[in-house]
């Protein structure tokens, strides 16, 4: 009641006022990056909320490999089946986790399917045309990058630092659909939040980084791949059309835009905002500055390889 | 409003934002300012999923944390700024657009209507537009010297969009803003350019953005 007051008030009181070009802009920036990413949140919310509401637990330990090692590389390519972004992602490893998966496992799912999925290679391809080794480098970056965080993890990683998501269990009141919409409602309230944040941030920055500086820098070797690599991570641009951003940064290097490729679905503002709603701050600051360092060295190692 | 957040208020927020998706989405055509048409359908769903799981869950009990009352933030921003399609603003701070592909089909002898892109494309690899009048239609960017007929182009959403923008010569410039349709001949030069022979007041068109 006090939202639709205010919303009511604010309509007639305030909107004849808010009328500065730069905040629209800003406005306009924040409002496509929530309307853009929430189908895919809440289309990611419903596929977890129905992986730990219908599917039993025995699914997985039979469909992956027990040991955390092998089942890693498995669940990285199994990434490549699911059309979405990094949006989506992240609540289907919290629900994967949840069902038992082993966390390495669920996290390199979760760092290759935003990046390897049909969807975004296809992308690539059409914002690359007459390029294919930019497509095949960033498919072969991408799946390393996540099988190594999640090795790395497996071998390093602590219970501490990543409480297995929390789950209303299957008893509550209303059975398997019962618990379906409790697990909707949880995810939505705990990522939703966040991801307002990183658009909030990634608006912000879209808005006011003068674009002047990247091309001041673009000529430099190592430095042009390290400032597209956070520019991915500031901009948090949707994975599914980050390849016509990049391509259109003609000034730099064919292993810059790589990085920006590889770093983007991986690490970015929203995606860290949501990560901290799912699976806390004490994960968040081991796992991403982990993702973030092996993105760049990969992108480095497949830019000198591949292009 | 700083307390966790009750599971009514739960509720009521997931049927406020639902609403609003679906405000901007099925109802108005407000989403092209923000996405491409073809996200309309997911919107859609997304909005109509949003509004059932808020009926549906108005008498859970568990609490949520604060962060979740910034899900507000959009349906304010929609509902106050009613933020626009990126314009002149934007334009004069963003990126020029790689030429795009030229399209080598040749063009009729009557005024033939191009998107901004494909004019682009047709002026920087050259020759297929000699002498043959067309039509642009974009906003007026107004600049020190002379103005631009301007449109942005997106692959996706707002956030990744680029400038497309033709300088307009032999006609005074129109209000910052307007919708013009701006007819004549192209004109070689440094940059991409039109002859005007006619510049025309228009309605903002249904789709104001040139997709990728």
């Amino acid at each position: 009641m006090v939202l639709a007051g205010l919303l009511v008030v604010g309509r007639f009181v305030l909107a004849p006022h808010l009328t500065d070009p730069a905040l629209r802009t800003w406005a306009t920036v924040f409002v496509a990056v929530c309307v853009q990413a929430l189908p895919f949140l809440v289309f990611g919310v419903m596929l977890s909320a129905a992986i730990t509401a219908f599917v039993p637990p025995s699914f997985w330990t039979r469909a992956l490999p027990r040991r955390p090692y092998a089942a890693v590389p498995v669940a990285g390519v199994a990434g490549a089946v699911m059309p979405g972004c990094e949006c989506a992602s992240v609540p289907v490893a919290a629900g994967l986790m949840a069902r038992g998966v082993a966390p390495p496992a669920a996290l390199a799912f979760l760092l290759a399917s935003p990046a390897i999925n049909p969807v975004v290679l296809v992308a690539t391809a059409v914002a690359f045309p007459g390029e294919p080794s930019m497509v095949v480098a960033r498919f072969c970056a991408s799946l390393a990058v996540a099988v190594l965080a999640g090795w790395i993890w497996a071998r390093f990683g602590s219970t501490r630092w990543l409480p297995v998501p929390r789950r209303p269990a299957g008893h509550g009141q209303g059975g398997r659909w019962g618990s379906f919409v409790d697990s909707m409602c949880h995810d939505l309230m705990h990522a939703g939040g966040f991801l307002v944040v990183g658009a909030l941030a990634a608006a912000t920055l879209n808005v006011v980084i003068p674009r002047e500086w990247l091309t001041a820098v673009a000529g430099i070797p190592v430095v042009s791949v390290l400032v597209l690599a956070l520019l991915a991570v500031l901009l948090s641009i949707c994975s599914e059309a980050d390849a016509f951003v990049a391509a259109s940064l003609t000034a730099f290097s064919p292993t810059a835009k790589l990085a920006f490729l590889v770093v983007g679905p991986m690490v970015d503002l929203k995606l860290i905002a949501l990560q901290t709603g799912t699976f806390g701050g004490a994960f968040v600051r081991r796992f991403v500055p982990l993702t973030l360092v092996l993105a760049i060295g990969v992108s480095f190692a497949a830019g000198w390889a591949l292009l | 409003m700083g307390a966790a957040v009750s599971g009514r208020s739960q509720a009521s927020l997931l049927l406020v934002l639902g609403a609003t998706v679906l405000a901007v989405s099925a109802f108005s055509g407000m989403y092209a300012n923000y996405v491409r048409p073809g996200f309309r359908p997911a919107l859609v769903a997304a909005g109509a999923v949003l509004v059932l799981v808020a009926v549906l869950s108005f008498r859970r009990e568990q609490r949520a944390p604060r962060v979740a009352w910034l899900l507000a933030v959009p349906v304010f921003a929609i509902v106050l700024v009613a933020p626009p399609a990126l314009g002149s603003y934007a334009a004069r701070r963003g990126d020029a657009a790689p030429p795009p592909a030229a399209d080598h089909r040749a063009l009729g002898a009557g005024v033939t209507d191009l998107t901004l892109g494909d004019f682009i494309g047709r002026a920087t690899a050259g020759g297929s537009l000699a002498g043959r009048r067309v039509g642009l239609t974009g906003f007026v960017v107004r600049a020190r010297e002379g103005w631009y007929v301007a449109r942005m182009r997106m692959a996706c959403c707002a956030a990744d969009a680029f400038v497309l923008e033709v300088a307009v010569e032999g006609a005074s410039a129109p209000p910052e803003d307007t919708w013009v349709r701006v007819t004549g001949t192209w004109a070689p030069g440094r940059q991409p350019a039109i002859r005007a022979s006619e510049v025309r007041p228009v309605e903002r068109p249904e789709e104001p953005y040139e997709l990728l």
